[in-house]
């Protein structure tokens, strides 16, 4: 149909079927806006994932997730590296409070995260180059002194290299690592493994380690050490993470025999690979992670039987439920709601026994958890060693009385201990109580920034809150049950054997990938395009297959909301239109087919010109070809 | 005296708020002795969900000349039966300079409001009236208002009402605390005889106390 020849008046010239681009071409929205359609507007909100925000160095799972999915291990490794320094240590001993938070657990069973960090940590360890080298700042001159090599004070000095600053590190004992040397057992975090993460730190240029320098201890112990008034003037700042490496000691009968050992220091020994015995009948004190440790490692550096006593119950141990489990198949036995009432000695002062009593966990009339015995119940049990793990504590009676608290160091929110410098900071352990080595790396980065804040001279500012993404909120239409890929374990029976020998294995690629697959990417765009595909109105725009890069176009949406409906991962979501009070937030209707008084149409101009446009082509089509295929090709030209 | 009502609404789902603002006005006018003409149902019923749509009545003391033009070509009373119809359209073409009653039901503040009209559309605007209807009309079965509510429950419940007789009574839901405001500050209406025809009698007479008026831009 042409409409050359017939007079339309201008005003009611409306636009020609197959000459005007067509809302689903180029441009074709622009020429049939349609205003402002809606109630709401569909918006793209990244939220935080659960896991990420339950991780106390805030890595990004989802997003390292995201890149193994896609084979793109060495952006994955990096990924984490922004967040953490040692994947490869925290892979293998992290208690992973990212997987109890994944929301899979309320869809199937929670993602194998610390695997799959395992993982990509393995790959980095394995790569020639460390890759974060080439991004570092150059060193700005400013150095900071920081007490102990362990999660916390290796973090702490890589996040601050990684904003230009040196530093020093004091470990007390003769090699860095802190409690990951002298506390984990080689069976959990092989020490090539640590030692290859911290020589990777080392070699970052500017973070100096020194070994065998005890802060703080008196110049009559030690003589010459530092202590926290000289480390505040010589340095532009401090950070403590001490620690607590002394174990609390029992306070019974024959606790002084020869074979009554502190399961802190039995791990420590062992760990620095010294010459530890135990006997071959071990009873270990305590009811946590420690006293697994402890009880699994005499196991094997014995070749005997180790039996956890514990004041509570057996399902109210305070052991990680997979190493709990661990435990059990190597044999160590249970002694629930039992206490230590004495050591039985020979005449030579060795432990020849133990006197046990029933005993559990109540709370007293404040309101505290106390043990509490049961007289009468004693029994007599035969053992050659004695663990105790009830607990450990810091010698912190070297620093000012105002800096410390119940046996912890006393910060503020920010860590920032009471000083006249306002520059010294603490983290980990000796600031939160006996935590997770994750806990300590979380402290060290966080130190590091606000030690920068401090010395640029920016205010200390708490976190944005974050807006954590519920199960409840994500489609879970679109993920399919797949069961959790378990990490391999060695045999019980050869892990027994040897105290070397790792007992969790890594995953292989096909299975990280398998793990990372299952992610749901709760609340973060993972470019699945469902959006685009099911908007009704061609207005999901794509321009590149990427994280979030997507776009509504505004002034066509009508506001169905499918796209939010149908968001796998919740990351879109519906706001009210008025709250868009932006002056270009405003879309009127102006066009061919605005209801307008007296007439159907009254094209604004650009319209007019769109059409006029669109009717010249076509016109110049026609001219320059004879025979016009009906699609617009194979005219011959 | 002559007025022009435009009721700017939402397609299908107030379609019958707006028709019933409209039926009200006129009808009440013609039973206090003016001419008056209503057009509940006209071009703009393309059953679509949210689509723009209008519904017009005007009333006179004289005798209406052109009775065949239905669209109101100065409308100098417009509602807007739905809040965000601020950012769709120029409701205020062929208004008067300056004679405008502009009534809108919502909830907010009359000059956040007042950041969504252009100069030229303020220029036209003479008083801005700002009613909760919503918030002030009766509420009926498990959920009156039909734009909060999901797809599902409103296809069940309200088919469009294109070209049938009205199957529930006229003036209820957010339609009556809109007619009570616009009557109120319009004026020329005397309110009590408005709300005689109106099935909400309260309501009514809520949105006729019940509004915030602005006069100055």
């Amino acid at each position: 149909m042409s409409v050359r020849g017939t007079h339309v008046p201008e005003h009611l010239r409306l636009p020609i079927a197959g000459v005007t681009p067509p809302p689903t071409e180029k441009d074709g929205q622009r020429l049939f806006p349609t205003g402002n359609f809606r109630f709401f507007r569909p918006v793209y909100k990244d939220k935080t994932p659960p896991c990420n925000h339950a991780c106390p160095t805030g890595e990004q799972i989802q997003k390292y997730l995201d890149y193994v999915k896609h084979d793109r291990y060495l952006d994955g490794y990096l990924t984490i590296l922004q967040d953490n320094p040692m994947p490869s240590v925290t892979g293998r001993v992290c208690y992973h409070p990212c997987e109890t938070a994944c929301n899979r657990a309320a869809h199937d069973e929670p993602i194998g995260i610390r695997g799959v960090e395992r993982f990509l940590g393995d790959f980095g360890l394995a790569l020639q180059e460390n890759p974060v080298i080439g991004d570092l700042p150059p060193l700005n001159g400013r150095t900071v002194a920081i007490a102990g090599s362990g999660p916390g004070g290796l973090a702490c000095a890589y996040h601050l290299r990684r904003r230009g600053y040196a530093s020093v590190v004091f470990e007390a004992l003769d090699r860095p690592g802190g409690m990951l040397r002298a506390g984990i057992p080689a069976w959990h975090l092989p020490e090539q493994v640590l030692d290859a993460e911290i020589a990777k730190l080392a070699g970052l240029g500017g973070i100096e380690i020194r070994c065998g320098v005890r802060i703080g201890a008196a110049a009559d112990q030690g003589g010459g050490q530092p202590a926290l008034d000289e480390l505040a003037s010589r340095y532009d700042a401090v950070f403590l993470a001490l620690g607590q490496d002394v174990g609390r000691r029992l306070d019974v009968t024959g606790a002084q025999a020869r074979g009554v050992i502190g399961a802190l220091e039995f791990l420590r020994e062992t760990g620095l690979g010294r010459p530890v015995t135990v006997g071959r009948r071990v009873l270990v004190i305590g009811g946590g992670n420690t006293a697994s440790d402890a009880a699994r490692s005499a196991i094997r550096l014995g070749g005997g039987e180790a039996t956890i006593v514990s004041l509570e119950a057996e399902a109210d141990l305070l052991i990680q439920p997979e190493d709990l489990a661990q435990a059990r198949d190597e044999g160590v036995g249970f002694r629930p709601e039992h206490a230590l009432a004495r050591v039985l000695t020979d005449e030579a002062g060795n432990v020849r026994g133990a006197v046990l009593t029933r005993a559990g966990l109540a709370r007293d009339e404040t309101g505290v958890v106390r043990p509490k015995i049961i007289p009468g119940t004693e029994a007599e049990v035969a053992c050659d060693t004695i663990l105790v793990a009830i607990g450990q504590v810091q010698v912190l009676d070297w620093l000012p009385a105002r800096a410390t608290e119940r046996g912890l160091i006393r910060a503020d929110e920010y860590g920032r201990i009471p000083h006249d410098s306002g520059r010294i900071f603490a983290g980990g352990d000796v600031m939160r109580g006996p935590s997770m080595v994750v806990d300590a790396l979380g402290d060290g980065k966080r130190a590091a920034r606000d030690i920068d804040r401090v010395l640029s001279a920016e205010p200390l500012r708490p976190d944005d809150p974050a807006e954590v993404m519920p199960y409840e909120k994500l489609n879970t239409a679109y993920f399919r049950h797949a069961p959790r890929t378990e990490a391999p374990l060695t045999p019980a029976a050869d892990r027994r054997a040897s105290q070397v020998t790792e007992v969790t294995l890594a995953y292989s690629r096909e299975q990280a990938l398998a793990e990372a697959d299952r992610c749901m990417s709760c609340g973060v765009c993972n470019g699945c395009d469902n959006c685009y595909i099911v908007c009704p109105d061609v207005s999901v725009l794509r321009d590149a297959r990427q994280n979030g890069h997507y776009s509504i176009r505004t002034h066509y949406c009508k506001g169905c909301l499918v796209c939010v409906q149908e968001c796998p991962t919740g990351c879109l979501e519906k706001v009210p239109e008025m709250d868009f009070d932006e002056p270009d937030a405003v879309v009127r209707m102006e066009t061919a087919f605005a209801p307008y008084d007296g007439a159907h149409a009254e094209q604004a101009p650009f319209t007019r010109q769109l059409i006029e446009d669109a009717i010249a082509d076509y016109d110049a089509s026609r001219s320059n070809s004879q025979s016009i295929h009906p699609n617009g090709g194979g005219g011959t030209p | 005296m002559h007025h022009e009502l435009t009721v700017w609404s939402r397609g299908i789902i107030m379609d019958k708020e707006a028709r019933d603002v409209s039926t009200c006005i006129a009808t009440a006018a013609r039973q206090l002795g003016y001419y008056a003409e209503n057009v509940s149902d006209y071009v703009d019923d393309p059953d679509r969900t949210n689509c723009l749509v209008r519904r017009y009545a005007r009333f006179a003391d004289a005798p209406i000349l052109d009775r065949f033009v239905y669209e109101n070509p100065h409308p100098d009373w417009i509602v807007l039966v739905e809040e965000t119809i601020i950012k769709a359209v120029n409701f205020f073409r062929g208004t008067p300079d300056g004679q405008g009653v502009l009534v809108i039901n919502s909830a907010r503040d009359p000059r956040y409001l007042l950041k969504f009209l252009p100069p030229h559309m303020l220029a036209k605007l003479g008083k801005l009236v700002v009613v909760d209807a919503t918030g002030l009309a009766e509420q009926r079965g498990s959920s009156p208002w039909m734009f909060v509510r999901d797809l599902s429950e409103l296809a069940f419940d309200r088919m469009s009402t294109e070209g049938a007789v009205e199957r529930l009574a006229i003036g209820r839901g957010i339609a009556a605390p809109l007619i009570g405001a616009l009557v109120a500050a319009g004026g020329d209406l005397p309110v009590d005889a408005v709300a005689e025809v109106v099935a909400d009698r309260e309501a009514m007479l809520r949105g006729a106390k019940q509004h915030t008026v602005v006069e100055e831009f």
